[in-house]
Order: C-alpha cells, then sequence, then structure tokens
C-alpha cells in the first residue's frame, strides 16, 4: 500500500513536471517567434555559397525583401547565367517564378514541401516564415548553460519526425537546430549567428547541413534594412516582372 | 624412377605425417573461402569498357541497379502505394543506396494554365487516401512515357522500386541486407527482387547450395561406380579419399591466397572428383594384382613403372586446364584454370604418395598375379568385339561415317549462341528468373544502358543530340524507357509555354536548369561539373545477338553525330556482357588451340613421333567439332561455365588416345600383326577406356542437379564428350592407324 501511494506521488510529480515544461516549452518558442519575426519588413542582400562533399564552392547572390512573415521577393543578381530570376511569396503557398531569358512569369507551386530550394539545403518548409509556435509543438528537453534545447514535432506529417532547437536563454533567438527524419536519424543540421542590427536580432547567417549528402549551404545576409516602410505594391506580380 | 619410387616407400611414415598436416592445415584455411559470383569483376582491372563502368558509377551515383517489384491485382490502391512508402523508406536506411526511385517519390513536372509545378507524383508525407486521389495519380501515370511501362506495368498490375547502388560498396552483402529488410515488411502484394546486385547474391546462394550438396552426390556416384567395377573397398575408397584430399588443399590454397570461389570455381571439386580419381584407381588397381611376397619391392617396382603414365596423363589434363591461363580473357576463368591444374597436380601427387604409402600397410590376399588375359564380360562380348568386327570388315565405311558427321557438326556449330546475361543462369521457375521475365515483359528490362554525352551540358546543341539519341534508341524493339536532362528541360520549356523542345538559347536553358538544380534526379543525369550528362535506359533481352544489334545500332550513331565539343559514348551491362561474350569467343579460341598445341607436342614427345601425336588427337579433334555441333543443334550457348568443356574434354579425353597408340605400338611389336595388334588393343585398353569414360561421365552428370544453369550444361556436355572421344579413340584412332600400316605395307 505504501509503495503504490509513494508510487502514485512519483507519477503525480512527473506528471506535473512535465506539464511545467509544456508550458516553458511554449512560452519559450513563442518568445521565439516574437524575436524572429516581430520586423515589419527587412530588405537584404543575400549571398548563398554552397560547398560540396570535396569542400568546392558556388557563391549565389540575391537581393531579398518581405514584408511581415508571408510576402517575400527574392531576386538572384549573380551568377550572370541566373541573374533576374526572381520568385515571388504570397500568403496561402501562392508563388510566383519569373525567368529574364523568357521574360515571362509562371505561378509555382510545390505541393511537396521538402523539396530542396534551388539546389541548396534548404527545403522550400526550412525557408518558409511561418511561426515556429504555428508548425510544431515544443517539449523542453532541458538547460544546458546559457540555452534551452527544446522538442519541437511537427503539427503536420513530412518529412521530419522531429527537430532539436537549442536557444539562447537570454535572448531567445536560435542557435541551432537538428533536423531528425522519421527512421529517427540526424539528417540535417542548421547553425545560425544572429547580430544585433537595431533593435532587432538578425540572422547573419545560417550554415544548413545535409548529413547525408555532405552537402553545405550558407546563407550570409548583408545590408540589412529593417522597417523602411515597404508597401503591399512591392510584393506584386508586376513588380516581380520589372 | 625406381629411385623416386623407392623414397617414397622408405619414407612412407613420414610422408603420410606431412600429407595430414598439410590437410589440416588447409581444413583450417577453408573457413576464410568467400564466395563471389561478381562476374564484372571478372574484366581484368585494365578493360576499357569494365573501367568506364566504374567511372559512370562514381559520377552518376551508381550504376549497379537492383529493383523491387510488387505483384498485385491493381496497384492503384491506396495499401499498395502505402507499401511502396514502406519499402522506399526501408531502402533510405542503407548507407549503400545512392538512389531510389519509385511511384511515391518520382519526379513529377505539370503545367497548366495556373502555372507549373516541380514536384512528386506523390507527396510521400501525403499519402491518398481517397479512390479519388488514386484514380488522379493512375491518370498522370498513364499520360507520361516516363511512369508508363518504366515504374508501373502498363496493365496496372505490377510497380517497382529502383534503386542504385554506391560503387565501392559489397553488392552481395548489401543484397543480403536488403532482403532481410524487406522480406518481413506486412505487404498486401507479391514481393519479387530483380537487377544485377539481387541476382548476383541469388546466384552466390546457388553456388553454396549446389556445392553443398553436389560435392557429397557426386562422391556417392563415383563410389557406387568404383565399387560396381572393381568389387574392392580398398580400390574404392582410397581414391575418394585422395580426390578428397586434393579438393580440400585445393579449396584450402584458394582462401589462403585470397581467391574467391566463382559460379566455375565451385565446380572445381567435382572436377577433381571425376579426374583426379583415375589416377588413383590406376595405382591402386594396379597394386591389387601384386602377390604378398616381397610386396613392399613388387609395390616399388609398379610404382616405379606407372610413375610415367600416371604422370603424362595428368600432365595433359593439367595442360588443358593451363590453357585457360594463358588463353582466357577473362579472371573468373583464369583462376578456374589455375586451380582446377594446381588440384589436378595434387591428385597426381596424392596418387603416387599417399596410395602407395597406405597401400604398403594393406598386403593383398591374392597369391597369383592376374595374367592380362582377355576374360568374357558383357563388355568385350557386347560392345568390344562386334566393334572391333565392324572395325576390321568396313574401315572405310567407319571412316566415311566419320568424315559425314564432322561435316554435320561443322554445319551444326555455325548455329551455336553465345550468352553471359546473369539471368539465364537461373532454371526456369527459379524466383529471381520470374522477376527478370516480368523486368522484361512490363519494365523494360533490368540491364541498365548509359550513353554519355561528354561536353557543355547546358549548350543547345548538345541537348538535343541526347534528345534526338533517346528517340533513336527508343526505337530499338528492347528499349521502352529513357530519362534525360534533355527530357527534363524539353518538358519545363512546355511548361514556359514555349514547346517541348529544347530552347535555342543557352541563357533560356540555364535559367530552367536552375528549377531542376538540387533535385534528387539530377544527381543521376548530369555530372558534378556540368561537362558531361548520361541517358539512362534499360535494356530488355539477354541474347547476345539483341545486344549485339542494338550495340550496333548505336554505335553507328554515334559515329556520325559525334564531334569533339560533344563526345557520345554508349556503355552499361550490354556493353559489359558484349565484353564477357567477345572474350569467351576468343578465350574458347585461343584456349583451345594452346591446348592442342600443348597436348600435340607432349605426346610426339612421348611416342617419340609427331605423326603418331598427330593421329592421336584426331579422336579429341573430332569430339570438340561433334561437342560444338550439339551445342548449336541442342542451342546450349557458349557461356561461362560451357566455354570450359573443349579445352577439360580435351585434357581428359586425350588419354584414350595414348592408351590406344602405345598398346597398339607394344602388340605390333610383339606380333608384327596389325589385326591380331589392334583386337589386343581394342579389347584390353578398350576396357580401360569405356570404364573410365563411365566414371568421369557419372561424375560430371551428377552437375545436372547443379541449380545453375551453365553447370548443367557443362556438366552434360562433358559427360557428352567423354563418350565421344572414347568412341572416337576406339573407331576413328585404330582406323586411321590401320588404313596407315596398310598402306606402308
Amino acid at each position: 500500500m505504501k509503495s503504490i501511494l509513494s508510487m502514485a506521488t512519483i507519477l503525480m510529480i512527473l506528471l506535473s513536471v512535465a506539464q511545467v515544461n509544456a508550458q516553458d516549452g511554449n512560452s519559450i518558442l513563442q518568445k521565439v517567434d516574437e524575436v524572429m519575426f516581430s520586423p515589419n519588413d527587412m530588405s537584404a542582400t543575400n549571398k548563398i555559397i554552397l560547398i560540396d562533399k570535396n569542400q568546392k564552392q558556388e557563391t549565389r547572390e540575391a537581393k531579398v525583401i518581405q514584408k511581415g512573415t508571408d510576402k517575400r521577393l527574392f531576386r538572384f543578381t549573380s551568377p550572370a547565367s541566373q541573374a533576374g530570376i526572381a520568385f515571388l511569396s504570397l500568403p496561402n503557398d501562392v508563388m510566383y517564378l519569373y525567368m529574364p531569358a523568357f521574360a515571362k512569369e509562371r505561378r509555382i507551386s510545390t505541393s511537396v514541401k521538402n523539396q530542396n530550394f534551388a539546389g541548396t539545403d534548404f527545403s522550400y518548409d526550412d525557408l518558409e516564415a511561418k511561426a515556429f509556435a504555428s508548425k510544431y509543438t515544443p517539449k523542453l528537453l532541458k538547460t544546458e548553460g546559457n540555452t534551452f534545447v527544446l522538442e519541437l514535432t511537427p503539427k503536420t506529417k513530412g518529412e521530419y519526425s522531429k527537430v532539436i532547437a537549442t536557444i539562447n536563454k537570454t535572448e531567445y533567438y536560435v542557435h541551432k537546430t537538428e533536423f531528425y527524419d522519421n527512421g529517427n536519424k540526424k539528417i540535417k543540421e542548421a547553425i545560425y549567428t544572429f547580430k544585433k542590427i537595431g533593435k532587432y536580432w538578425n540572422p547573419a547567417e545560417i550554415v544548413m547541413t545535409d548529413l547525408k549528402k555532405n552537402h553545405k549551404t550558407k546563407m550570409i545576409m548583408e545590408n540589412v534594412k529593417y522597417d523602411t516602410g515597404l508597401k503591399d505594391d512591392d510584393f506584386t506580380v508586376r513588380k516581380l516582372v520589372q | 624412377m625406381y629411385k623416386l619410387a623407392s623414397l617414397i616407400i622408405k619414407n612412407r611414415i613420414i610422408l603420410l605425417v606431412a600429407i595430414g598436416l598439410i590437410t589440416i592445415f588447409f581444413t583450417y584455411q577453408l573457413q576464410y573461402l568467400r564466395i563471389n559470383s561478381d562476374f564484372i569483376k571478372s574484366l581484368p582491372n585494365d578493360d576499357f569498357v569494365a573501367n568506364q563502368y566504374k567511372i559512370l558509377g562514381k559520377k552518376y551515383k551508381g550504376t549497379d541497379m537492383g529493383m523491387i517489384i510488387l505483384e498485385t491485382e491493381n496497384v492503384y490502391n491506396v495499401k499498395v502505394i502505402e507499401n511502396i512508402k514502406q519499402i522506399t523508406d526501408s531502402l533510405r536506411t542503407f548507407e549503400g543506396i545512392s538512389t531510389i526511385t519509385s511511384l511515391t517519390n518520382i519526379i513529377n513536372i505539370k503545367s497548366d494554365t495556373a502555372g507549373i509545378e516541380i514536384g512528386k507524383l506523390i507527396d510521400e508525407y501525403n499519402l491518398p487516401t481517397t479512390q479519388a486521389e488514386i484514380d488522379q495519380i493512375k491518370q498522370k501515370v498513364n499520360e507520361k512515357d516516363m511512369y508508363k511501362g518504366s515504374i508501373v506495368s502498363e496493365d496496372g498490375k505490377a510497380t517497382i522500386v529502383l534503386f542504385t547502388l554506391q560503387g565501392d560498396v559489397n553488392q552481395q552483402d548489401l543484397a543480403t541486407e536488403i532482403r532481410k529488410k524487406i522480406d518481413p515488411l506486412p505487404i498486401k502484394a507479391k514481393v519479387l527482387f530483380g537487377g544485377f546486385p539481387m541476382m548476383l547474391k541469388d546466384i552466390s546462394d546457388l553456388i553454396i547450395k549446389d556445392m553443398l550438396w553436389l560435392i557429397p552426390a557426386v562422391s556417392i556416384v563415383l563410389l557406387i561406380v568404383l565399387l560396381v567395377s572393381f568389387k574392392s573397398l580398398k580400390a574404392t575408397i582410397l581414391p575418394l579419399l585422395t580426390v578428397g584430399i586434393a579438393s580440400v588443399w585445393t579449396l584450402g590454397l584458394m582462401a589462403m591466397l585470397k581467391y574467391d570461389i566463382t559460379m566455375i570455381g565451385g565446380v572445381i571439386p567435382v572436377v577433381l572428383a571425376a579426374v583426379g580419381s583415375a589416377y588413383a584407381i590406376h595405382v591402386v588397381n594396379y597394386a591389387r594384382q601384386l602377390t604378398d611376397k616381397n610386396y613392399l619391392e613388387n609395390l616399388t617396382q609398379s610404382l616405379a613403372y606407372l610413375f610415367l603414365p600416371v604422370f603424362l596423363s595428368s600432365l595433359t589434363t593439367v595442360f588443358g586446364f593451363v590453357s585457360f591461363i594463358f588463353g582466357s580473357y577473362l579472371l573468373m576463368i583464369k583462376d578456374f584454370g589455375m586451380f582446377a591444374a594446381v588440384g589436378t597436380f595434387f591428385a597426381f601427387l596424392l596418387s603416387i604418395t599417399f596410395i602407395p604409402a597406405i597401400l604398403s600397410f594393406l598386403p593383398n590376399k591374392i597369391q597369383n598375379v592376374e595374367n592380362e588375359e582377355i576374360k568374357p564380360s558383357i563388355l568385350s562380348d557386347y560392345i568390344l568385339l562386334p566393334l572391333k568386327n565392324l572395325l576390321f570388315k568396313h574401315p572405310k565405311y567407319i571412316f566415311t561415317f566419320w568424315i559425314l558427321v564432322l561435316i554435320f557438326g561443322i554445319l551444326a556449330s555455325l548455329k551455336m549462341e553465345r550468352n553471359t546475361n546473369i539471368s539465364a543462369f537461373f532454371k526456369k521457375g527459379n524466383s529471381t528468373r520470374v522477376s527478370e521475365e516480368i523486368l522484361q515483359t512490363k519494365f523494360g528490362g533490368s540491364s541498365p544502358v548509359f550513353i554519355e554525352f561528354k561536353g557543355d551540358i547546358q549548350s543547345p546543341e548538345l541537348l538535343k543530340k541526347m534528345s534526338e539519341m533517346e528517340e533513336v534508341i527508343k526505337q530499338n524493339p528492347y528499349v521502352s524507357t529513357t530519362t534525360s536532362v534533355a527530357a527534363l528541360i524539353e518538358e519545363l520549356n512546355d511548361a514556359m509555354g514555349e514547346g517541348y523542345k529544347i530552347p535555342d538559347e543557352k541563357a533560356k536553358i540555364e535559367q530552367l536548369w536552375f528549377l531542376l538544380d538540387g533535385q534528387d534526379v539530377m544527381q543521376q543525369l548530369v555530372s558534378e561539373n556540368l561537362d558531361a550528362g548520361v541517358i539512362q535506359s534499360r535494356f530488355a533481352s539477354n541474347k547476345s545477338t539483341d545486344t549485339e544489334a542494338f550495340i550496333k545500332s548505336i554505335n553507328e550513331y554515334i559515329q556520325k553525330n559525334s564531334t569533339p565539343d560533344c563526345k557520345i559514348s554508349l556503355n552499361g551491362m550490354p556493353s559489359i556482357y558484349r565484353q564477357m561474350d567477345k572474350s569467351l569467343l576468343n578465350s574458347q579460341m585461343s584456349s583451345l588451340a594452346l591446348a592442342i598445341v600443348f597436348v600435340f607436342f607432349l605426346i610426339g614427345f612421348s611416342l617419340k613421333s609427331f605423326k603418331m601425336g598427330f593421329y592421336g588427337i584426331m579422336p579429341i579433334f573430332a569430339t570438340i567439332i561433334l561437342l560444338f555441333g550439339f551445342m548449336g543443334i541442342a542451342q546450349i550457348p557458349l557461356d561461362i561455365a560451357t566455354v570450359l568443356v573443349a579445352s577439360v574434354a580435351l585434357g581428359i579425353g586425350i588419354d584414350y588416345s595414348i592408351h590406344i597408340i602405345s598398346s597398339f605400338n607394344f602388340y605390333f611389336n610383339q606380333t608384327g600383326n596389325v589385326h591380331q595388334a589392334m583386337e589386343k588393343t581394342i579389347l584390353i585398353s578398350g576396357k580401360a577406356i569405356v570404364i573410365n569414360a563411365i566414371s568421369v561421365a557419372a561424375g560430371f552428370l551428377v552437375l545436372l542437379f547443379s541449380q545453375i544453369v551453365p553447370i548443367q550444361f557443362f556438366g552434360l556436355l562433358i559427360a557428352i564428350s567423354m563418350f565421344s572421344s572414347a568412341f572416337g579413340a576406339l573407331t576413328l584412332l585404330p582406323i586411321i592407324i590401320i588404313l596407315r600400316v596398310k598402306s606402308k605395307q
């Protein structure tokens, strides 16, 4: 009897800890979302460096403007063969592609979000500027030094079974995310370097490694400007074609 | 010779101990013996085609292709689609697999008024759950050649999961692991495995199965033949023990020197049992006639007498095998020749050491020396005597008969086919063969074809040629599916509203390329540096003639269209098979020529007459023509195993000629009468020859129970060759000798 009682007590304590953890996880993730997605708009130049397993590098550059979390225009400026190719992302997964050689735009859809974006190691899913809290259910695994370690479980079935995110305890930006496939094998890893620009934390560099292909993509953000007053009108097909 | 013989008898205890120790040593080595059925590795390291094939494998994420077939009533079913995903996911966990293509992960380019979509045919993380969704997929599959007849059969009753292996992986081990992982999955369809890596694994399993039961079976057959022939336990056990030890030494040596057991290497023990037992029988049988008095001295003397004939007999056989080392291009055949020769030599060594050493402890109970008199028996009464009478009465008829048979043989041999395709190695009804047939009839085959285009892969000229080439190869009746970057670019160009063709401007191609960048399929189609690309296809026939015609037509096109800016080359399994095929024919020619020359000189020297040497090879020469003729009529192709028959038959069968010639010379010198000498020769030597032919043939006929088709043919053909060369030695050779001596007189 005694032992049953004590077991019940332990169980209750465990459950309550789990609840506390869940709450903690949620609140941490919300704070992360606030840090990551608080600017009204942003413009920057993006340098994308693809590094293959033989350390061979290929660099692409693009200009990017973004408003809120669901409007984005991405226009490549180099190399010459790709200069001018542009993607316009609009709410509800609407995306347009412009190819200057054809002088035509086409609506483009990626019904399958786990596809890699233009030869990088980022999938369309990874690049989505959607709040973490809307995509994942968090669980606080541990606190380690100056970081929280969260286990994020996707709310919809996809390429990843879970994502382990390491988050800065004081500033709530992400240090590292590790992606696990459905066989619970780590397949990708992203390392973030955040810099403070004005009042916002900016992901100045993200290195995404595809562990299976041994291929890396380094995304460097430069000339970042926040809250310059971009309008909805800057994110239209007419603007894309210009 | 006497010195050597007395040395052997004197040191018999040391010899027996040494043989025992060596046998223990090699038995211990046997555990390291490995099976390797990968016969692409049989092409030499510097073979151009094989090397290019390896390079292609590294460049395009693996050339070796495996397939898992799902056969069911209807592929378009929620459960089946789930199963395909399950299999695809299971394959993903293997490090050695570099690409996987299945219904649930295949690329799909879609365009309509709404725009373009580059994605997957099925969203694997959001599998269809309703029949309406499934029907949509069915419609998409039926619209595109890329899917229909390539990944789903036209009748919708089968689908395949294709995978390629990394170049450096052990294919057989991986194939084993794959089966282990896939077999227990709860799949609601019949699951079959196909493609080269899976076939290699199956062949390896069959080699092991064969070795495990064919070797005991051959031993039992030999045991029965020996027991019936000699009615003595000693004369039965000792030869068997000798070939057993020779086999252990040979296989042990192979293991020690890190040579793998190949498909044909597996029959070495059977070959040794059939061939090597003859030497042992010779010694045992001779010793049986020794009296008890001065037994050891008699034994020494008879050993001294036997040494040379047994040595010569084994030497001709060794030469037959050695001819493969120098005459063959394929490593598998060279290795077979080397170890069969070594094994034969071991059998000879043991026959003149081990057997007399044991015999020295087993004196005979016989008191009188048996005379070499002609005793009446079924063999001499019903076969040899009538044969002799016929020979003497109608020598010219028999000679004409042989000439006619040979003309017929030559004509029939022109119909002989060749086969190197591994799928034909499996028996009808074997599950591997069944899946291969399904792959050929429903999915365009399992033999990958690669046509590489070297040059700026983004240039319109190159891509246009690539597209043209795809049309050309699709005209071949055995090609039904092709994949290339040119086809993807055409599709995207169409999606941009500019028609299903390669754009004229490079800028357009580069921008379309941007959309394909990073797609899994691209690694299989273009090189990393964009300086080359391939058309991937599959070929669905395993006939040499079809392969030859296909390669010829492609090469003609290549010659016309290859330029320094766009170098086109063909490779793939058909090319490898053709290379093997060519080398088979060359191997056959050169090893046979070498063996004939070897043996001719050997008999010439030993009989001190090259004329006799020439007559001596006649029966075996006729046998080889007959053999090829039989292969032509019976549609037995020249393959990796049957290519061995002619030289092996030569090595064994030549002994019959030596026997007849030396016996005739002996009696002719005694009597000076051709007819008398030949009569004695046929009745006395004839008996030994027929018994030997029967026992060797019986040993090889056991191979008919092999699980591997070429090995079955090998056994059958050697048996036929044995009868034919015995028959030749007893009819053709005596007639040549009689006519020759008569013309002299």
